[in-house]
């Protein structure tokens, strides 16, 4: 049996290598999905294991440690705890470079929470700092080098540590060190049992009950100021939201591939089992049973498979190990080393596996026919008389290629699926431009604010491009209740999300005066959900309270906010300013509408986005996406050579009489044109019907946690897919035509 | 059958389900023996949270184990069985005359707010449940049996140890505190929205119930919750306005900086009420049953309830027998000028005195509010205690926390005991069996009985045991040598 399918596959050459081309492709994409999704997906668990990341990490206002440990060693399901103090905008400096925004973290004993990559944790000795992995692999540094931290002067790095509890500089704004206290208390002359602290790190007995530890540390909290709360849940619930939506976008790419080449090859299984009826109607008259002749077609399927489907899962795990590792660097993760290999393996399987069931399948079916009814069979495209010869030989093409409408469905199907991911792709990759840049993706709906109430609402909203204005209100308050935290209150006359509309975590939108949507991060804070009362006190002295209608993920400020309408503000403070936030149609000329602004004596500035420092994640990001997308292109350029390259065979015949009759090369490539438009132009124009229906939605609902996404194809990049396939097609052409014309006349007019 | 008869079948009964329970342990099948087994007698099994996660669950019994300290015979029959209940807080948490809003600056007002206050009359219930499992002949209930000196705890605390119908609501039907669920106070715990969360048990606690009852005479004490305002001011007719008022504190005000040590605490208390309240604070319905009837109407009403005459009128000081070997001493320990600290005035140190000499040959148990050794005049009581060698033990309540604790005197000694709450966690009663040893002295055995959990009685035990202000991380449910042991009286 072996040998049967080693002899056909050699008789073949160049169909088994086309095959073997697409598998390649097919598994590109897989081995690339599998690599960065696995990647992501258990980064943060591995590295919080690794650095030991406590289940609760509390910052507060500097307290005397004896003070908080005696409330914090009163909490229920308490495992252990330890404490830190932080230091915030030190000045770190080695090697020429600067970096204003240190955060040196004092180490007061006990668990530490970070994980040592490289040279080891602060001992008793003098003289040492441990910095994080971002610092180090920005500045070059490495142990043994040295860091002058702030007035404390010159240190040696004696160690690199990775702390998954916020993402590396300089993604995070702040660059960590640590040090320990009897370093600091040394250098400063105190005792270090005299160390305040301005962080807890709070191990559980079971992480699942943090809720029930976290009522109770609120209701002992009285006196301590700015105390704000993240679980590690929290934590990977906020890393993992970027890096959530990507490992979604990979594992549907991946199963796209993989759906992909399983039709396309499955259609090539079919195509090739009709094209060798004959031989299987001889070799079952010999006596060979159908099983035998289906196991010979699935060793070669598996001969084939396998060594393809290796090297395309090692191209693409190799392909995206780099931005892979460098992505989760950027998140303070770490990569998976050798765990990856298992999942690399099952994915090798299943790739496989689909080849193999999809070139299997139709030789069973067809084997299992009688031999004389399989002999009766032959060309499997029926011809059509009586339909005229329009369009000339692109047309002639177009029907060549149509004639096999099972087939040209499903090529179409595959193109058109390739397209909708690629146009994906690159909606995705404007969206994470307007992150770095446009407010509106964060929740923010307007991109201009200017000084200015109701009195010249009239005179913005009538400004040419401008499609709405709204008196906006910003209260910076306190929690009524003496708990030290600091909130943010934000009101619009109005409904609120025209402008500014955090995604709905719980609850509903706020729908009237004594309302409000609460930011989570202040939610948390004091406990508070649907229904629950928020009581605010205003600079002005006056209290405030509003009913909680919803949750809302809220980047701003922590969490620390909420959106309520202005009429209890202004009754309990009349003298807050109002300012108008301005929304752009999506066409308007941004510069114009801010010089007639100006004019009009309400000059505008722009509305900051949230995630402006992310710029280097989101370039990170890109280029997996990128890294992916070239392993899609490298599908849908497969998916069309092999349905012009089975045309070809199919209307051998027809091209030599063709040739015969004296067509020349042009003419020929205009036959396989037609036969490559008629499959790319519709896959292309129902693959961008599929991204703005189906996959753009379906991505901004997975991303709905993170922020509003908007990824709708625009015209140029529908217009960038099309072209795209075009070239593709004409690659394609190029490649079947030099092959066609390769071959004699006589051996095609001999067919027919 | 006689009482004596059915002590020795008790503890026959009990002794061979101890030895079940700890042959199943033994044998690896530990866990669902205890979590099958009968609650009540933690030497059957009792609330362990052996995950350290901050939820309970059954776990083994705690064996009797002996005290070395004052050594006697072998025990032998029993003289007398008895329980102890007290701390018990009955509390209406609706009440205008309260200051919950304190509780978050911590000690010494950590007592003014509770997760678990509401249930306080279904958590009596069951422990008076779990006692009567127990079969003592008598239950002392060694006072703060309610939480604020109002006329409606008395009368809520009364019906649920007599038995009957008992109405734990006041004001307008349902509940109307500090911890519904829109409170927008981040230090209440409102069991509608936080951790754990448990959805209705507020309008669950406010519903009317049938109380079981203490199936034996039971004989009360006076604490200082049971005849001063918050167990701290005597009642005023400042207090009282607010008391039967509409206006509820429910907020601190930011200027306030009340005093920290316990005589300051009790006037800022009395200044809050009498004061804050006019000014602030929120509508609620007012309840003329809120009002606080005075301390000598309480000792009246609770010494009528108990069937029981004290000594002089006035104060709850009296003596009974139980059985024909135990003279019961129940002391008065309450200073009626406020605070919390015992008071023994030199009558009742006299008192005493005769109570004692009238006892004869019966060994002597004195019941109290407030330990003697840290009250006022507890010293010299304690001295007239040393020079009786039939005195077996006092045993007292106030500090919440299982203690027990020797005390050596000429005539060989006896021991202090104290008894942890019903409010606070371990939320348990005490059992005690009097036994005759050989040689001549006596064997006190005692052990705790947890109250059985049904109802919201179980969610109250969770909440008391999570409280981060409260009886877990104080230690409350003390060592295991204070609580199920056996304690001789040498003979002298």
């Amino acid at each position: 049996m072996i040998a049967l399918a080693v002899a056909g596959l050699r008789a073949r050459r160049t169909r088994t290598l086309l095959a073997a081309l697409g598998i390649f492709a097919a598994a590109l994409v897989v081995g690339t999905a599998v690599t960065v999704g696995y990647g992501l997906g258990t980064g943060f668990g591995r590295a919080a294991d690794a650095a030991d990341l406590p289940d609760v990490i509390a910052r507060f206002s500097p307290e005397e440690r004896q003070r908080i440990d005696q409330r914090v060693r009163a909490l229920p399901n308490l495992e252990s705890r330890s404490y830190r103090f932080e230091v915030n905008n030190v000045v770190l400096e080695s090697r020429g470079r600067l970096v204003r925004s240190g955060a040196l973290h004092v180490v007061l004993g006990g668990r530490r929470g970070y994980d040592i990559v490289e040279g080891h944790d602060l001992t008793r000795r003098r003289g040492q700092v441990v910095i994080e992995r971002g610092l180090a692999t920005q500045w070059g540094l490495h142990p043994g080098d040295t860091l002058d931290v702030g007035r404390i002067g010159r240190e040696r790095i004696v160690g690199i540590a990775v702390s998954p509890d916020n993402v590396a500089y300089p993604l995070a704004k702040a660059a960590r060190v640590y040090m320990s206290i009897d370093e600091i208390a040394a250098r400063f002359g105190f005792a270090p049992s005299q160390a305040n602290a301005n962080l807890a790190l709070l191990w559980l007995r079971d992480p699942a009950h943090a809720d029930v530890t976290l009522t109770q540390a609120r209701a002992v909290s009285f006196g301590i100021g700015r105390l704000e709360f993240i679980t590690r849940d929290g934590v990977r619930l906020l890393i993992g939201q970027a890096a959530g939506i990507v490992i979604s976008l990979l594992v549907a790419f991946s199963l796209v591939a993989l759906a992909a080449a399983g039709t396309m090859l499955a259609a090539g299984a079919h195509a090739d089992v009709q094209r060798r009826l004959a031989a299987f109607g001889v070799q079952r008259a010999l006596g060979f049973t159908p099983r035998r002749l289906a196991g010979v077609q699935a060793v070669e399927a598996l001969a084939v498979a396998l060594p393809a489907g290796l090297l395309g899962i090692t191209a693409g795990a190799v392909a995206v190990a780099g931005p892979a590792g460098r992505l989760l660097a950027a998140l303070n993760e770490l990569p998976p080393g050798a765990a990856l290999l298992g999942p690399l393996a099952l994915a090798l399987l299943v790739v496989v596996l689909v080849v193999v069931a999809a070139g299997t399948w139709p030789a069973w079916r067809a084997a299992r026919r009688p031999p004389a009814e399989i002999l009766r069979g032959g060309e499997i495209a029926s011809r059509r008389p009586g339909r005229s010869a329009r369009g000339g030989l692109l047309g002639l093409g177009a029907r060549f290629a149509t004639a096999a409408r099972a087939r040209w469905i499903a090529a179409v199907a595959t193109i058109a699926v390739c397209a909708g991911v690629v146009t994906l792709m690159l909606s995705l990759a404007s969206l994470l431009e307007h992150l770095r840049d446009d407010p509106g993706t964060v929740g923010k709906r307007y991109s201009l604010v200017a000084q200015g109430g109701t009195d010249r609402l009239r005179e913005v909203e009538a400004v040419p491009g401008v499609d709405a204005a709204g008196v906006r209100y910003q209260v910076e308050a306190a929690d009524a209740f003496r708990l030290g935290e600091s909130m943010r209150l934000i009101a619009f006359s109005g409904d609120h999300t025209r402008f500014e509309a955090p995604p709905l975590a719980e609850g509903r939108r706020l729908r009237g005066p004594g309302e409000a949507e609460v930011g989570e991060g202040l939610a948390d804070a004091l406990g508070l959900r649907p229904g629950s009362m928020l009581a605010a006190q205003l600079p002005s002295g006056q209290e405030v309270r509003f009913r909680v209608a919803g949750i809302v993920r809220a980047l701003e400020v922590s969490g620390r906010i909420a959106w309520v309408r202005p009429a209890k503000l202004l009754a309990a403070s009349p003298g807050i300013q109002p300012s108008l936030a301005i929304r752009l149609d999506p066409d308007a000329d941004r510069g114009a509408v801010v010089r007639r602004l100006d004019a009009i004596g309400v000059p505008p500035q722009s509305a900051s986005g949230a995630t402006t420092r992310n710029g280097q994640f989101l370039g990170i990001l890109a280029a997996v996406l990128r890294g992916v997308g070239l392993a899609v292109g490298l599908v849908c350029l497969y998916a069309l050579v092999q349905a012009l390259a089975m045309t070809a065979r199919e209307r051998r015949s027809a091209v030599a009489t063709l040739r015969a009759t004296g067509a020349g090369r042009g003419a020929v490539a205009l036959v396989l044109a037609g036969a490559a438009l008629v499959v790319a132009v519709p896959g292309a124009l129902a693959g961008i019907v599929l991204e703005a229906l189906v996959l753009g939605p379906l991505v901004a609902r997975l991303a709905a946690s993170f922020a509003d996404l908007a990824v709708s194809p625009t015209l140029a990049q529908a217009l960038l897919v099309g072209l795209g396939l075009l070239a593709l097609a004409a690659a394609a052409t190029v490649l079947v035509a030099r092959r066609v014309l390769r071959e004699p006349v006589v051996a095609g007019l001999r067919e027919s | 059958m006689s009482a004596r008869r059915i002590g020795v079948l008790a503890a026959a009964a009990v002794a061979v389900l101890a030895a079940v329970a700890a042959i199943a342990a033994a044998c690896g099948s530990g866990a669902p023996a205890a979590e099958t087994a009968r609650p009540g007698s933690t030497l059957v099994s009792t609330l362990v949270d052996p995950d350290g996660d901050g939820f309970l669950q059954r776990g083994p019994g705690e064996p009797l184990r002996t005290r070395p300290e004052l050594p006697a015979g072998r025990p032998g029959r029993t003289l007398a069985t008895f329980g102890q209940l007290t701390d018990t807080h009955v509390r209406d948490e609706e009440s205008p005359a309260r200051v919950p809003f304190l509780d978050r600056l911590g000690a010494p007002f950590t007592s003014t707010f509770r997760p678990q206050e509401a249930e306080s009359d279904q958590v009596l219930d069951a422990g008076v449940r779990s006692l009567d499992r127990e079969h003592p002949q008598a239950v002392f209930v060694t006072g703060d049996i309610t939480d604020s000196a109002q006329e409606n705890e008395l009368d809520q605390a009364i019906a649920t140890l007599r038995g009957g119908r008992v109405d734990p609501d006041s004001g307008a039907r349902g509940y109307d505190g500090v911890q519904q669920a829109d409170s927008p106070d981040p230090f209440f715990y409102r069991p509608d929205v936080d951790a754990p969360r448990f959805p209705g048990l507020l309008a669950r606690a406010e519903r009317p119930f049938t109380a079981t009852g203490l199936r034996a005479p039971w004989y009360p004490t006076v604490g200082n919750h049971d005849v001063l305002v918050q167990g701290e001011v005597p009642p005023t007719a400042a207090i009282e306005r607010v008391a039967t008022g509409n206006r509820l504190v429910d907020t601190l005000d930011p200027s306030l900086r009340p005093p920290r040590d316990e005589a300051g605490a009790a006037a800022a208390t009395a200044r809050l009420l009498a004061e804050h309240a006019a000014s602030s604070g929120r509508r609620v319905p007012a309840d003329p049953r809120r009002r606080h009837p005075g301390a000598a109407a309480i000792v009246d009403r609770l010494a009528r309830a108990a069937g029981v005459t004290p000594a002089q009128a006035g104060r709850l000081d009296y003596a009974v027998d139980v059985g024909a070997s135990v003279r019961a001493i129940v002391l008065d320990t309450v200073n009626r000028a406020g605070g919390s600290r015992g008071l023994l005035p030199p009558g009742e140190l006299r008192w005493l005195r005769a109570e004692l000499a009238r006892a004869g040959s019966r060994w002597v148990l004195v019941f109290t509010h407030n330990p003697l050794e840290s009250s006022a005049g507890g010293e010299a009581a304690l001295r007239a205690l040393d020079a009786d060698p039939r005195v077996v033990a006092v045993v007292a309540g106030n500090r919440h926390r299982n203690t027990i604790e020797p005390r050596r005197a000429g005539g060989g000694g006896y021991w202090l005991i104290g008894t942890s709450s019903l409010a606070d966690f371990p939320q348990q009663a005490r059992m005690f069996r009097l036994r005759a040893a050989s040689g001549g002295g006596v064997v006190l055995e005692t052990w705790m009985v947890d109250q059985d959990g049904r109802g919201v009685a179980g969610p109250a035990r969770e909440l008391a045991y999570l409280d981060a202000q409260g009886g877990r991380p104080a230690g409350f449910a003390g060592r295991p040598q204070d609580r199920n042991v056996r304690l001789g009286i040498p003979a002298r």
